[in-house]
């Protein structure tokens, strides 16, 4: 029996509307199921909305309709666009599966795009705030240490656990709306201390200087960690910068199920190794190897140079230092004719760009930068009918297989402009 | 013959069926096809096999923050398993449980289900007392 709050038997009763009554009923089930006593208050949350490939699975057109039978798990048709999300929390859009202007450069119809907007306008009047990216605490979504979060996105759990001491599990789209929209989430799992503790060392004896190293330790680090366990990372090497952990934080959650990571010193949970154990010690040890570098970079990029077409840079969205970097390095410098060049990132870090100048020196070079979306959310008609793919984050390089053919190269993001301005992958 | 082992019901209700065992459990992503409900997980043990109506045992869930959503998508399409034995809950199996609402039993304290009970035993689930009857020819 999961013990409410008075706050929360309000809810229950009706007190705040069907929409927020029916969310806390989902969250008690949800409790019951894992068997938790209690519901804990969360404040922040992410959730991918919009039209999103698996609404489709509804034939309708009525967004009330989709919204409750997929997030709600009801027939009954829940009034969205006139019942407020939880005012406790403050929920923003994760990414989308379309870009925030332009659907014809990746392929989709207006069909498409006018439909998404329409159900992101639902979501606005229901209260949610327009974000719609994997990064959202480069925009000031900062759950901090002790808040309670959920998300949709895993680099962003991961990230938020791990880096900032906040509390989230990895508990998918329905929760992530049911407690964005009640305001609450089983007291389970990360959410309590005890369960935040690392069960396996990870010691670094490969390259760890830069943002691909950092990419391609966290794929190897999720592809040797147990099902369950939690890492801590040990060994001697200079703390990853933000663009650097923001890679590690993504593949981590791309070759394993964790939402949590100790950076032994670095932390705020694991400053020592007895904070990171909880005292209890881990149950094995790795090392992250030169060779289990090398056996990642293998699966990750294809052996065999070719002609490529399609560039895709930021993934998890990228930082405005990361564009101006890239803008630094094709200044003055002209990708080749009938190549694709795309920056990933948030849109008002976009505008940023563009007040910095940056934006300009991509687009004077043939680059283009899009937003709120990525390869892997928009599909299959991205990459239109490319012969080579390059790309310099390791999940995109991870996922994106399965959606084409083409020749997949991955790399850091300079040598992925040289491929650009070249036309080919060369080793 | 007849085998009972006991966990925690998660999900109420009584279910019975065959039982299709992933000690490997299934991804999310590319895991099963969500129109057929055929696992499609390259490698997997039942590649090929429908959980349609079938008893599902695994240890857990496996991959994708949004494991849930594939069941669900199944679930909206007519596919579900009929009921669950999990050696041990996470959250993504939580909230599977809530949307696809099969009778599910947990937390396996003694035995590992996935070690009990095999790939075509008929298995009743009794999530109201946590009660698991594995029968089998011989």
């Amino acid at each position: 029996m999961v013990r409410l709050t008075d706050v929360e038997k309000a809810i229950l009763r009706g007190d705040n509307g069907r929409l927020q009554q029916k969310a806390l009923e989902n969250i008690i089930s949800y409790a019951e199921a894992l068997g938790a006593q209690e519901l804990c208050v969360v404040t922040k949350a992410t959730l991918g909305l919009g039209a999103q490939p698996y609404l489709n699975n509804i034939q309708s057109d009525d967004y009330n309709q989709i919204f409750s039978r997929v997030y709600m798990c009801t027939d009954e048709v829940l009034d969205i666009s006139h019942n407020k999300f939880s005012a406790e929390c403050f929920c923003m859009t994760c990414t989308e599966n379309c870009d925030t202007e332009d659907y014809e450069e990746v392929g989709l119809t207006k069909e498409y795009f006018d439909k998404n907007r329409r159900f992101l306008e639902v979501a606005r009047a229901a209260g949610v705030s327009m974000a719609s990216t994997c990064t959202p605490y480069l925009l000031g979504w900062l759950p901090l240490k002790g808040e309670h979060f959920v998300t949709t996105e895993s680099s962003n759990a991961m990230f938020c656990n791990s880096l900032l001491g906040a509390c989230g599990n990895p508990d998918g789209v329905e929760a992530a709306a049911w407690s964005a929209i009640c305001g609450r989430t089983p007291k389970w799992g990360l959410h309590c201390a005890e369960n935040r503790y690392a069960s396996h060392e990870f010691k670094i004896e490969c390259p760890a200087q830069s943002a691909i190293d950092w990419d391609v330790i966290g794929y190897t680090i999720g592809r040797l960690l147990p099902a369950g366990g939690i890492p801590v990372i040990t060994g001697d090497f200079a703390y990853p910068t933000i663009a650097e952990v923001k890679q590690l934080f993504a593949t981590i959650a791309t070759t394993s199920g964790a939402v949590m990571c100790h950076i032994l010193g670095m932390t705020p949970e694991g400053q020592t190794m007895t904070m990171a154990t909880g005292g209890h010690g881990v149950k094995e040890s790795f090392n992250v190897s030169t060779a289990e570098y090398q056996k990642s970079l293998t699966m990750l990029c294809d052996v065999t140079p070719g002609p490529v077409d399609f560039i895709s840079l930021g993934c998890p969205h990228y930082t405005l230092e990361e564009i101006r970097d890239v803008a630094n390095y094709i200044s003055g410098k002209k990708i080749k004719s009938g190549v694709r060049l795309y920056l990933w990132t948030a849109y008002p870090i976009k505008e940023m760009a563009r007040a910095s100048g940056y934006l300009d020196v991509i687009e004077d070079a043939g680059g283009r930068i899009m937003t709120s979306s990525c390869p892997i959310m928009v599909g299959q008609s991205i990459m239109k009918q490319s012969r080579g793919v390059v790309l310099d984050g390791a999940k995109q390089a991870h996922y994106i297989r399965s959606m084409t053919d083409a020749a997949v190269y991955y790399g850091d993001k300079y040598r992925c402009i040289d491929a650009a301005i070249s036309g080919k992958w060369d080793h | 013959m007849k085998e009972i082992i006991k966990g925690r019901g998660a999900i109420k209700g009584i279910a019975e069926g065959e039982a299709l065992v992933c000690p490997d459990s299934i991804q999310g992503w590319a895991g099963i096809d969500e129109v057929t409900g055929v696992i499609i997980e390259k490698g997997h043990v039942a590649e090929g096999t429908s959980i349609a109506g079938r008893i599902l045992v695994i240890p857990s869930s496996k991959g994708s923050n949004c494991w849930s959503g594939h069941f669900n998508s199944a679930m909206i399409n007519g596919v579900k398993p009929a009921g669950w034995v999990v050696s041990q809950i996470d959250s993504r199996v939580g909230v599977a449980a809530v949307v696809v609402g099969s009778p599910m039993v947990v937390d396996f304290s003694d035995v590992d289900p996935c070690q009990v009970i095999k790939t075509g035993d008929w298995v009743k689930v009794n999530g109201d007392s946590g009660e698991v009857e594995i029968s089998r020819q011989g």
